[in-house]
């Protein structure tokens, strides 16, 4: 069908009008009032780069930069290798297979919100869950106020997502398994393949797709990380759970510091875009050699 | 019998008779047994918080206390009543299906034209249509929220149901056009082409040909973007201010916020908080186990 250019233009109005009003627009203001001294709704005076020379200097700030980092990474590692190797282990048992890829979505279809909470519970360092069984499981000297101690808070609040996660991760890469030809697999038995050898050698390759898109996903969710550190430790003990977008939504609708919290989100937009096109590049040209 | 391992198979819950025939050949038998078990005892750990979960929500708050891992003896079901009541829990609950349904609809219906405009009128600008959205996909919403906030306050949006609608419509179409485009990129032109030698407009084809074609895909988009809008807190917690606007996910954290919220109380919130989305899943399942996979597999 040759559709006339007054067609093409009108079908993709709607969706165009609605992205440039409610995202791009907001984008575009959001840089601009980080140049300024607003506060809450009132406009402010252009104040050059005032806000992110203070925000060098803001201890709670660069706390979130590291914090945002390190929860990034840990996730993205620790979730990946995780849920390849239950994909791994799902693909090989297919009788229990759908099952048990059921039972590990059902983390991922609760709430951030409720987990958090749920966790929070968990983690509650008086006669908490967590705590008890670990006394049962004589582990009494490694018991921790999880939530309560600057060494461990960060990664108990990761633990919780990873939990969360993992399930859905393993689901991506087992249906990259199952996409893989049966003939495939048949012959690196024949060539004597199996276990970690043909791991390595087809299962690895051939994940490539599932990889890009779960390392692609888990980034992107942990760099905006929030709902987990707003509930479980409001950014303590000591900053140490603090995160960029922690720090954004308490600048902007804490304190209404509307310029100071729209150029902390500066911040995070471009550390999005440069980890974002990095991960593309390397993950594409992984993709291309193999 | 198989109608009934029909099922549940189809909610996960029984090996589908293929697969069974085809481990009647396995040869590792005992390794392949410990395998089984050890797996089913990892799923059993995930779920473990889940199950804590119901069965603490079910019991006083001393007992709980003295063994946080009791099994509920005397089920405390006005735990539930109360939190019920706490959370106002049919008025967010409809606020809920309200503004998840139709960012689902408006999202998944500007998306699908705009992409089928894409992928049948293939020139520079609607490349870098195309483009725009896709870089959106990175957009943490925090970038977002401060500038937002005062670009509805000054459209007097604020506290309103269009607004968060409107929000999520503009957050939700870079995953729809992305999505769309890509599946109408598999499909041949053949069938819009018959349609329009049979005289329908542009309209009538979007409507008659490339709506129904789509609908595998719809629906997956459907059931995404509602999972995302469900679970969102932050453009309820910063848009919708009035406690009769609330959607579930806000009303479990001003119902709990941060006081010190005893367990009887919090787990059965967090419970009424989940359980419409498991209940989703459960009956789901195979379209949302569907759509985790096509972007592994068709990306």
């Amino acid at each position: 069908m040759r559709m006339t250019r007054r067609a093409a233009v009108l079908l993709v109005v709607p969706a165009v009008a609605a992205y440039i009003v409610f995202a791009i627009y907001p984008l575009v203001r959001g840089i601009a009032v980080s140049f300024t001294d607003a506060k809450g709704l009132a406009s402010g005076h252009f104040i050059g780069l005032q806000n992110y020379r203070v925000m060098l200097r803001d201890p709670t700030i660069t706390a979130a930069f590291r914090n945002t980092i390190v929860y990034t990474i840990v996730v993205v590692v620790v979730q990946n290798s995780l849920a390849l190797a239950v994909a791994w282990w799902m693909y090989s048992l297919p009788r229990i297979r759908n099952a048990i890829r059921a039972s590990l979505l059902l983390p991922a279809m609760m709430a951030l919100v409720a987990v958090s909470y749920l966790w929070s519970f968990i983690y509650s360092p008086l006669g908490g869950p967590l705590n008890i069984i670990m006394d049962t499981l004589g582990l009494r000297r490694l018991e921790q106020v999880w939530l309560g101690d600057p060494h461990t808070a960060l990664m108990s609040i990761a633990a919780a997502y990873i939990w969360m996660y993992t399930g859905y991760t393993a689901a991506i890469y087992l249906s990259n398994y199952l996409a893989i030809p049966a003939s495939v697999m048949e012959a690196a038995m024949i060539d004597g393949a199996r276990g970690w050898k043909r791991f390595r050698t087809i299962d690895w390759p051939l994940l490539g797709p599932a990889l890009t898109v779960n390392v692609t996903l888990a980034t992107i969710g942990s760099l905006r990380v929030f709902d987990l550190p707003f509930i479980m430790t409001k950014g303590g003990p000591a900053n140490s759970t603090q995160t960029l977008s922690l720090v954004i939504y308490q600048n902007s609708f804490a304190g209404f510091e509307f310029a100071y919290g729209t150029a902390i989100a500066v911040v995070l937009l471009v550390l999005t875009v440069v980890v974002g096109v990095t991960l593309t590049t390397l993950l594409r040209r992984r993709e291309v050699a193999l | 019998m198989t109608r009934i391992a029909d099922f549940a198979s189809h909610l996960g819950l029984w090996p589908n008779s293929r697969t069974m025939r085809s481990q009647s050949r396995a040869r590792h038998r005992p390794i392949r047994a410990i395998s089984t078990a050890g797996l089913v005892l990892f799923g059993l750990l995930v779920l473990s918080p889940i199950v804590l979960m119901f069965s603490d929500s079910l019991r006083s708050d001393a007992d709980v206390d003295a063994h946080p891992l009791g099994i509920p003896v005397h089920p405390e079901w006005h735990n539930y009543s109360a939190a019920f009541h706490e959370m106002n829990f049919s008025r967010t609950l409809g606020n809920t299906v309200l503004i998840t349904g139709c960012s689902a609809l408006v999202v998944a219906l500007t998306g699908s034209m705009c992409a089928w405009s894409i992928v049948r009128h293939a020139r520079r600008w609607s490349a870098i249509t195309y483009q725009v959205f896709v870089a959106g996909l990175a957009l943490p919403i925090f970038v977002l929220i401060t500038p937002l906030y005062q670009l509805m306050h000054q459209l007097n949006l604020l506290d309103s149901f269009m607004g968060i609608i409107l929000a999520y419509t503009a957050l939700g179409l870079p995953f729809a056009v992305f999505f769309f485009t890509s599946f109408l990129r598999s499909v041949s032109v053949e069938l819009e082409e018959a349609a329009t030698i049979d005289g329908c407009g542009v309209i009538g084809t979007y409507w008659h040909v490339v709506l129904p074609m789509l609908r595998p895909a719809t629906a997956t988009l459907i059931i995404f973007s509602s999972l995302s809008v469900w679970n969102d807190l932050v453009l309820p917690l910063i848009l919708l201010t009035s406690d009769s606007k609330k959607t579930v996910t806000l009303s479990v954290y001003s119902t709990i916020g941060t006081h010190s919220y005893s367990v009887g109380q919090l787990l059965p919130t967090v419970v009424l908080g989940t359980v419409p989305l498991f209940v989703i899943f459960l009956i789901l399942q195979r379209h949302i186990v569907a759509g985790i996979g096509a972007g592994a597999t068709k990306g």
